[in-house]
This record gives structure tokens, C-alpha cells and sequence, in this order.
């Protein structure tokens, strides 16, 4: 369920986001420095520590060759099926 | 890029394993938690001024505001429908299927929050499934986002507002950081509530 630490973690991503948002629209005038090179070592950092608990989960690493060929199936029919959907409701509202 | 980003995965996936087995816990806790909530917090930061300074950007969510929540709208009920049809063609528990699906990719609270309602093995499929779905988004990420700019983002469903994103933004530009964002966070919410809600019809 959605627990007093889920809620912060969230709550936390918002606030980081926001943050993020109000310092670049204030910002907006000064001398742009390029963050592409920072943006790439940071995802390169998270994608690691994803990895790595993934590597140190040993419930997801037992269960992934008794379950795996089912879960397979689900989730590429619902990843099919949520990449149609937002297509077609991105057209019908018009998002562009 | 994405070869830095998979080359990345795959060291960390094994580094975890060789740390869960013989290296020592408080490493693997601080790696899996600090070094992983910092790199978040501090992309949302960063990838949220590149936003900010973005004018373009800004007036187009102004311009789409609400309607906005559309998405997400549409890919809990393309998620639901393809756990349906994925049941129907296992041949297994239709209703745990969708309950399964309806996890939008956020596997750690699906894995537990369905094995509580279902049963242990559910709980096992709802885990690796969900999964499954964090994992399939980056790694397809450049086969997705040649489908549909909303593509990312619907694959990537809950996982869209943490994990996904920084991928998600670095290849469909700074204008998907809102919508990604606001995706995440609304399937997020809805998923907890989406299973118990399936939960039921059984």
C-alpha cells in the first residue's frame, strides 16, 4: 500500500523536480552551460545501482526462470497494448 | 548512448551478485539506496532546470495543463487489457493476469501486494512481470520511441516518474520530462488501488 515512505519517496521526487524546474526558469537568461555530459554520468550511475540490486536480489534471480516466460508474455501484451492506447488517446485530445 | 546504459546494467547486475554473496551488506545497502536515491534526486534536479530553461517546453504544457492525465488514463487500461489477453492465451487466472498487469511496472509493491491477495505464486509472476516491464523500457528504449513519442512513456508506466525517466528524456528531448513525470506519478498512485480493485472480480 502507499505507506509513510512511499509517500515521502515521492513526495521527495516532486519536490526535487519542481525544484529543478523553478532554479532553470529563473536561470533562463544566464549563460547556458551544456548538462548533457552530467544528465549522461548521473543515468550511467542510477542505471548501475538499479543493476546492482538487481544482481543482489536473490528473490527476483530465483523466481526469474520458474515465472519468466509467463511474465514475459504479460508484460510485452501490456506494454502493446499501453504504447496503442496513449497513441490513440494522444490523438484524441489532441496533445501536440 | 544506450550501449553505456546497457554496459552499465549488465556491470551493476553482476557487481549485486558478487556482493550479495560474498561482499559485505552495508556496501550493497549503501549502493541500492543512497548512491541510487542521490543519482534520482539529483537527475530530477538537473533534467528539471534544463526543463525550466526550455521556453518552448513550458508553453506547451501550459497549453496541454490537464488533459495531460489522458495518458496515464490510457495506459493503465492498455496495461489491464493486455494482462487480460495474456491470461486468456496462458490459460491461467484471467483476473490475476490483469491484477498482474495492473502493476504498471512498479514491481516492489506489486510482488507483495498480490501475493498477499492471490497467493504466493501470483505474488512471484507480479514481481518478475513488473519487472520485466522496468526492464524491457530501457533496454527497447531506442526501438520505442521510433514507434510513438508517447511510446517511453507508456512502456515505461509507473516507472516513468523514477527509473525510466532520465532514460526516457534523454532520448525524446526535454519536452517528455512533464508528461513522463506526471505519468509515473499518476500510475503510481493508481496501482495499489487498480489491484485491489481487480482483486475483486475474482
Amino acid at each position: 500500500m502507499l505507506d509513510a515512505k512511499i509517500i515521502l519517496y515521492m513526495l521527495g521526487l516532486t519536490v526535487s523536480l519542481v525544484a529543478g524546474v523553478l532554479l532553470g526558469y529563473f536561470l533562463r537568461n544566464k549563460r547556458r552551460m551544456s548538462l548533457n555530459r552530467i544528465t549522461l554520468g548521473i543515468i550511467i550511475i542510477l542505471i548501475f545501482s538499479l543493476g546492482f540490486s538487481i544482481g543482489s536480489s536473490n528473490e527476483l534471480l530465483s523466481a526469474l526462470p520458474k515465472v519468466g516466460l509467463d511474465a514475459l508474455v504479460i508484460t510485452l501484451l501490456a506494454i502493446c497494448f499501453s504504447v496503442v492506447f496513449a497513441k490513440i488517446a494522444g490523438k484524441m485530445v489532441k496533445l501536440e | 548512448m544506450i550501449k553505456y546504459i546497457l554496459a552499465a546494467l549488465g556491470i551493476g547486475v553482476v557487481a549485486g551478485y558478487l556482493s550479495s554473496n560474498w561482499g559485505s551488506i552495508l556496501v550493497g545497502n549503501f549502493i541500492s539506496d543512497y548512491v541510487f536515491n542521490g543519482a534520482l534526486l539529483s537527475l530530477l534536479l538537473v533534467m528539471g532546470a534544463s526543463f525550466g530553461m526550455d521556453k518552448d517546453s513550458i508553453a506547451k504544457m501550459r497549453q496541454t495543463g490537464i488533459r495531460i492525465l489522458v495518458v496515464p488514463f490510457a495506459i493503465a487500461i492498455g496495461s489491464v487489457l493486455g494482462g487480460l489477453i495474456g491470461g486468456l492465451i496462458l490459460g491461467i487466472d484471467v483476473v490475476a493476469c490483469m491484477a498482474v498487469s495492473a502493476g504498471y511496472g512498479w514491481y516492489t509493491l506489486a510482488g507483495p501486494l498480490i501475493g498477499q491477495l492471490f497467493g504466493a505464486e501470483w505474488g512471484t509472476l507480479g514481481f518478475v512481470s513488473n519487472f520485466l516491464r522496468e526492464l524491457l523500457t530501457i533496454v527497447a528504449i531506442s526501438l520505442l520511441i521510433r514507434m510513438d513519442r508517447y511510446a517511453p512513456v507508456a512502456s515505461g508506466g509507473a516507472t516513468s516518474m523514477d527509473t525510466t525517466l532520465p532514460v526516457i528524456v534523454r532520448y525524446s528531448g526535454s519536452g517528455a520530462l512533464i508528461t513522463a513525470f506526471s505519468s509515473g506519478f499518476a500510475l503510481s498512485v493508481a496501482a495499489p488501488f487498480s489491484i485491489m480493485a481487480i482483486a475483486t472480480l475474482k
